[in-house]
């Protein structure tokens, strides 16, 4: 019976922090005001994500123990992000091109790339997360080091210009009307090679 | 007076919250989860094969750093397991970091292949989720959903009463299967999660409005690297696709409720698997669908749709009324709702 009262316990403890986890995305979505709810709920959504937030210890420290024991937790068991893919609506995608300028002042278009096609969703989903405003303070190194990956290969390589920008496809009706998708750039960075050579 | 009846009323309700947590079950469910997360972790290690030194190198030698991914996930906590940990240990043994990650990935393959025999179960099972969730962590960056189940099923499974009569364990080293009552217990854990999962996926797709008019659906098929269907065929169905945007909000949104009925479980069950056979073929995403395809089979897939027979195959007990008895519903397909 001893057994059985512990393995219940697990059981709502774990389901309470994994209903926590996604209603506080769920509180997150609507915070942001992304939804078909009204304005109205907005401030009510983001208390209800804070106090969410607040079960899974996110308002404690960055080095308290209960804070990390919980995502120790929440990760190990896979229940660290809500389960709210494709929603509420599906955005668009990202697209990183780099303009590589040779030394004898050649230039070559290239994008990151990688060989099989599971590791290129994953691909899609890195540039997909730097977009957000959350890895703002990465976005230039992870930029730099997907700069590097192209440029390691090519020894006369002068200056690298990366463009990040989100690429909006078309809607049904305006497919329909032969538009294509549109790129819109959101940030630009210039690494010389040189200096680090 | 009232202090008696509140006492009653707990009694009651933890009595019941027992009884619906530890219905005696078949370790046939976990026969199928076995099986299908082996095959999971090694299609997981093959389809990553080329890529996978490229993806966790460290930083000056892959695609972005290992080291980033890991700085960002110890900022969560770094106990955290992670790739870099085995690096470390490597480099006391003299093994590089290209021999890490060689032995990693090939452990991880062993595992996948000994958790589909059923050698080793257990060990194969918390090895497996160990090195996947290394590398899901190192990768952190380059993660997406189907990481997450698939650290969900391992998690699940290395914790679950292995090994189960399929495996060679029993049919080789003798090991008997694991008690009727924890087998029900993890499979109520993996059903009432399924539950979860696809409530707030179907509640969060309902509060957009695109998924109402089929604008969503037109948007998921035609972004790269999802666009394997060519959009001049998608145009065709366009009627069409604010129906199935719909139908997927219900069919989600309906899980929790309908898969627990037996009148509908075997039809919702049938919409879900289909929905998760359209995504990995229309899309491209295998791995999320095999592993949503295997959770869902596990959960409410094996042995559900005849619960008299499946019960008197529950190994070790006495007969089916002493079953229903613990439970105080029949032994297997039962629910809260059960009809």
């Amino acid at each position: 019976m001893a057994s059985k009262r512990i393995h219940a316990a697990w059981f709502i403890v774990h389901f309470f922090l994994i209903a926590a986890v996604c209603f506080a995305s769920v509180f997150s979505l609507i915070a942001e005001g992304s939804t078909i709810l009204p304005p109205a709920f907005d401030k009510y959504a983001r208390n209800s994500e804070l106090v969410a937030a607040w079960f899974l210890g996110k308002q404690a420290g960055a080095h308290s123990p209960f804070r990390r024991g919980i995502a120790t937790y929440l990760h190990a068991a896979g229940v660290q992000t809500g389960y709210t893919f494709f929603a509420p609506n599906v955005p668009g995608y990202h697209r990183l091109t780099f303009e590589l300028y040779y030394e004898d002042g050649h230039v070559e278009y290239q994008s990151p790339h990688v060989s099989g096609e599971a590791a290129a969703l994953r691909l899609e989903s890195l540039l997909d997360r730097i977009a957000d405003d959350q890895y703002e303070p990465i976005r230039e190194v992870v930029v730099k080091l997907l700069a590097l990956s192209v440029s390691r290969d090519r020894p006369y390589l002068k200056k690298i210009r990366a463009t990040f920008g989100a690429v909006t496809p078309p809607e049904i009706s305006d497919f329909e009307n032969g538009k294509g998708e549109s790129f819109q750039p959101m940030f630009r960075y210039d690494f010389s090679l040189l200096e680090d050579k | 007076m009232k202090n008696r009846v509140a006492t009653t009323l707990s009694r009651r309700w933890s009595d019941n919250l027992v009884a619906f947590l530890f219905t005696p079950e078949t370790d046939k469910w976990l026969a199928a989860l076995r099986v299908g997360l082996g095959l999971q972790v090694a299609v997981y290690a093959l389809f990553l094969r080329s890529d996978w030194h490229y993806l966790f190198a460290s930083t000056g030698k892959g695609l972005v750093s290992r080291q980033l991914g890991e700085a960002i996930t110890s900022f969560d906590s770094p106990l955290i397991p992670k790739l870099g940990w085995l690096v470390a240990i490597g480099g006391y043994t003299h093994v590089g970091e290209d021999g890490v990650l060689s032995i990693a990935w090939a452990c991880l393959l062993c595992m996948g292949v000994l958790l589909l025999l059923g050698l080793f179960s257990r060990p194969a099972a918390i090895i497996a989720w160990f090195l996947h969730l290394c590398a899901a962590e190192s990768g952190g960056l380059f993660a997406y959903g189907a990481d997450n189940f698939m650290t969900t099923g391992l998690f699940y499974l290395m914790l679950s009463p292995l090994p189960d009569r399929y495996s060679l364990d029993h049919q080789l080293l003798k090991a008997e299967p694991g008690d009727p009552q924890l087998l029900g217990f993890w499979r109520r854990v993996l059903q009432v999660h399924m539950c979860f999962v696809y409530f707030i996926g179907g509640l969060s797709k309902c509060l957009g409005s695109g998924w109402w008019n089929g604008s969503n659906l037109w948007r998921s098929l035609t972004r790269p690297p999802f666009n394997l269907i060519s959009p001049d065929i998608l145009v065709r169905f366009k009627y069409a696709l604010p129906i199935l945007g719909i139908s997927i909000c219900l069919i989600e949104l309906g899980y929790p409720f309908f898969i627990w009925i037996r009148k509908t479980r075997f039809s919702w069950l049938v919409c879900i698997l289909a929905m998760h056979v359209a995504i990995g073929l229309a899309m491209g995403l295998y791995l999320f669908a095999l592993v949503m395809i295997v959770l869902n089979l596990a959960a409410f897939g094996i042995g559900m749709r005849n619960g008299q027979r499946a019960s008197a195959e529950i190994p070790g007990s006495g007969s089916t009324e002493q079953h229903a008895g613990i439970s105080g519903q029949s032994a297997l397909g039962t629910s809260p709702l059960h009809s």
